[in-house]
């Protein structure tokens, strides 16, 4: 098995690629139908006979949404463009959208008997080309509405160009360029996603991939396991796993070639030169995932004073400060990791630890198993390309938001208020006096900003109920015109922490019902929970805020500020009145900017 | 009960899910009210996968029952062999 597969296997990612059979995704169906669950509804759109990717995809998304009921509707069967069409109408929760050939133009296919001759290929591509600019303006108007997956087509095309095999014709380039215009239309749209043609190719080759047999007699087109494939990397676009958040990497071997004790700060490499490339390519990962908002910290067993030597030098493909914390010592690696995951405030089943060491991946292990421990292949180069692949899969997101970029920051500021919690409370409230900060909140509802989900659907801690949401149900939420939406994003001295607080919920006469609360563990500590109950109360002027509350495994933290504000254990409903709010009120020192319904 | 005949009750429990193994041995499209051309098609899939054989297209015509599929997969074993 490679690697990619073991760690899809252990991360249920593609569990089941290429090992799916149609009587296992039978089975699992069935078992399902059984339970008492949510609906999750999924509207397939397909032109051929939907059969086994109805049920590949049921079974898929089965595995990725265990809590709930999947149900896969197709339209009606050879209807792809009318299927489409009514896809404004219907209500479900997310779109399966499988384009092939046949659907340009029905002679891309072997169900139809028109003509092949070279003077109908300008017809054909006519043809193709209508259907791309019909699919654009449909799918553009549709994803306003409901989340969209697309597979843009997939099997080869039939031998219909007058060209061998061997040379591309223009016909077919002409053809794929239609497609490859309709996929970057598509992919410029928010609520859009695209199966990765790419890593398709990986996992079901072309050639296995038609069945002739199965298209005459039933109107299927795809081999079992390419229908299973194509299901499997819809299905994970459809639910999406939760990204990993925080990478921590050894140094000696690992970030840079050789032992930094031994060969000296000059003495480590990453270059073709040194025949250490590898390393540096792993470098230009982590730079990138830094980026992209994912945290990056060091545990390696060194001599400290040496690794910022080594860090700071000006060749390094990443910049110094892209790492934090950085733990070098000579304890125990597991002590490290212990230390990084206080820092960073995260569980440790979202991080990952990665060393060229077996032993130090044990040890890492032993103290925390949920802790994703990742061999560095030092000596062979395939397997580290094959290991970078595989970070991309466990910390890839669909988009990035302003808040990935500053993530990183933010976590030094949390550490600086941390410090600060510990202190008396005159100096504490001395300390947040002269943070020079900055509250903005945002009442505006249309069109959704799409990072209050995301907040809501990650946070654990301060988190009123622990309720998540799909992108339909957040959507349909908010299309009920007395909802309210409250975003608060946060600046002071020591930088921004970007949006930051989700609060959402109705009036109903003088009480305002919250029923939606999350704030990021990031900005805790700052009073913000406060000046958004404050903002709440001024703004619509009610009695008191009842709180659906609930009790969850982690959210502790919220728990403990109701109490604080209740003077008793929050309840489900529990009410807060304006009276014993601004009792208890404290000047918060910030200063408030509000953006008004939009 | 022989290896074949069990593998194929277990594509056919599989594809008619609702009935218990004494009906579906003596299966045919004329006493199971759910056996159309759908579950015609999803039934060969599965004999397929299970068998690692290819149904021959012309004889699909004929595979009407469960002593029918039986008699047909043991004969082609027994031509490959």
């Amino acid at each position: 098995m490679t690697f990619l597969k073991q760690l899809a296997a252990r991360h249920r990612i593609l569990k089941y690629v290429l090992e799916m059979k149609l009587i296992e995704a039978l089975e699992i169906i069935r078992r399902k139908q059984r339970v008492e669950a949510q609906a999750f509804r999924v509207g397939l759109v397909c032109g051929f006979t939907p059969l086994h990717i109805q049920t590949f995809l049921n079974a898929h998304l089965q595995l990725v949404l265990p809590e709930r009921r999947v149900e896969v509707s197709p339209g009606l069967y050879g209807d792809f463009w009318g299927n489409l069409g009514s896809l404004e109408r219907a209500d479900y929760d997310a779109f399966a959208v499988v384009m092939e050939w046949s659907d340009l133009d029905p002679r891309l296919g072997f169900r139809s008997l028109g003509s092949w001759a070279p003077s109908a290929l300008a017809d054909i591509l006519g043809n193709a080309r209508a259907r791309a600019a019909q699919f654009e303006e449909t799918i553009q108007r549709v994803s306003r509405k409901i989340p969209l997956t697309i597979c843009f087509p997939t099997l080869p095309l039939p031998p219909i160009s007058f060209c061998p095999s061997w040379q591309a014709s223009r016909f077919d380039i002409e053809l794929r360029a239609c497609v490859s215009a309709m996929s970057l239309a598509a992919a410029q749209l928010a609520n859009v996603r695209i199966v990765n043609p790419q890593r398709l190719d990986q996992l079901s080759p072309l050639a296995s991939r038609l069945d002739v047999k199965a298209e005459l007699v039933s109107g299927f087109p795809y081999k079992l396991s390419h229908a299973s494939t194509v299901a499997e990397l819809m299905s994970l676009m459809i639910q999406r796993p939760s990204p990993k958040k925080g990478l921590i990497t050894d140094l000696d071997d690992t970030l840079w070639n050789g032992i930094l004790g031994e060969l000296g700060v000059e003495g480590v490499s990453w270059d073709l030169e040194h025949h250490s490339q590898m390393h540096g390519v792993y470098q230009r990962l982590i730079h990138s995932l830094s980026e992209a908002g994912v945290l990056v910290g060091v545990a390696s067993k060194n001599d400290p004073k040496l690794v910022g030597e080594a860090l700071a030098r000006s060749d390094l493909l990443l910049p110094q400060d892209a790492l934090f914390p950085v733990e070098a010592h000579w304890g125990a690696k597991s002590g490290s990791v212990t230390h990084i995951l206080k820092v960073w405030n995260i569980g440790a089943n979202s991080v990952v630890f990665i060393d060229d060491s077996p032993m130090e991946l044990a040890e890492v292990k032993a103290t925390h198993p949920d802790v994703e421990c990742i061999l560095y292949p030092k000596d062979d180069p395939q397997a580290v390309d094959e290991l970078l692949r595989g970070l991309r899969d466990l910390f890839g997101k669909a988009t990035l938001s302003e808040e990935d970029a500053i993530r990183r920051e933010s976590i030094r500021q949390a550490t600086i208020y941390e410090t600060n919690e510990g202190r008396d409370n005159d100096t504490a409230r001395d300390f947040l006096k002269h943070a020079d900060a900055e509250i903005t909140i945002n009442f505006s509802k249309n069109p959704l900003d799409p990072r209050a989900l995301e907040l809501v659907n990650k946070t654990n801690q301060f988190n009123l109920n622990g309720i998540r949401h799909t992108e339909t149900s957040w959507q349909e939420y908010f299309n009920q015109p007395e909802t309210f939406l409250l975003i608060a994003s946060y600046r002071d001295k020591y930088g921004p922490l970007g949006k930051i607080a989700v609060l959402a919920g109705q009036k109903v006469d003088r009480v305002l019902h919250v029923n939606v609360w999350v704030m990021s563990c990031r900005a805790f500590s700052r009073r913000i929970e406060h000046r958004c109950l404050q903002e709440l109360f001024e703004r619509y002027n009610v009695e008191a805020i009842e709180f659906n509350y609930e009790s969850t495994l982690k959210n502790a933290p919220l728990g403990e500020f109701l109490a604080e504000m209740l003077d008793e254990s929050p309840t489900q409903q529990c009410r807060l009145s304006r009276d014993s709010f601004f009792k208890r009120w404290t000047e918060t020192f910030h200063r408030v900017m509000e953006i008004s319904n939009g | 009960m022989d290896d074949a005949r069990n593998r194929l009750l277990k594509c056919f429990s599989t594809a008619f899910p609702s009935l218990p193994d004494s009906a579906l041995i003596q299966a045919s499209t004329t006493n199971i009210e759910g056996w159309d051309s759908l579950a015609s098609v999803t039934l060969f899939a599965l004999i397929e996968e299970e068998f690692g054989t290819e149904l021959d297209v012309q004889a699909l015509g004929q595979l009407t029952s469960f002593p029918k599929i039986l008699d047909y997969l043991r004969e082609t074993k027994n031509q490959r062999i």
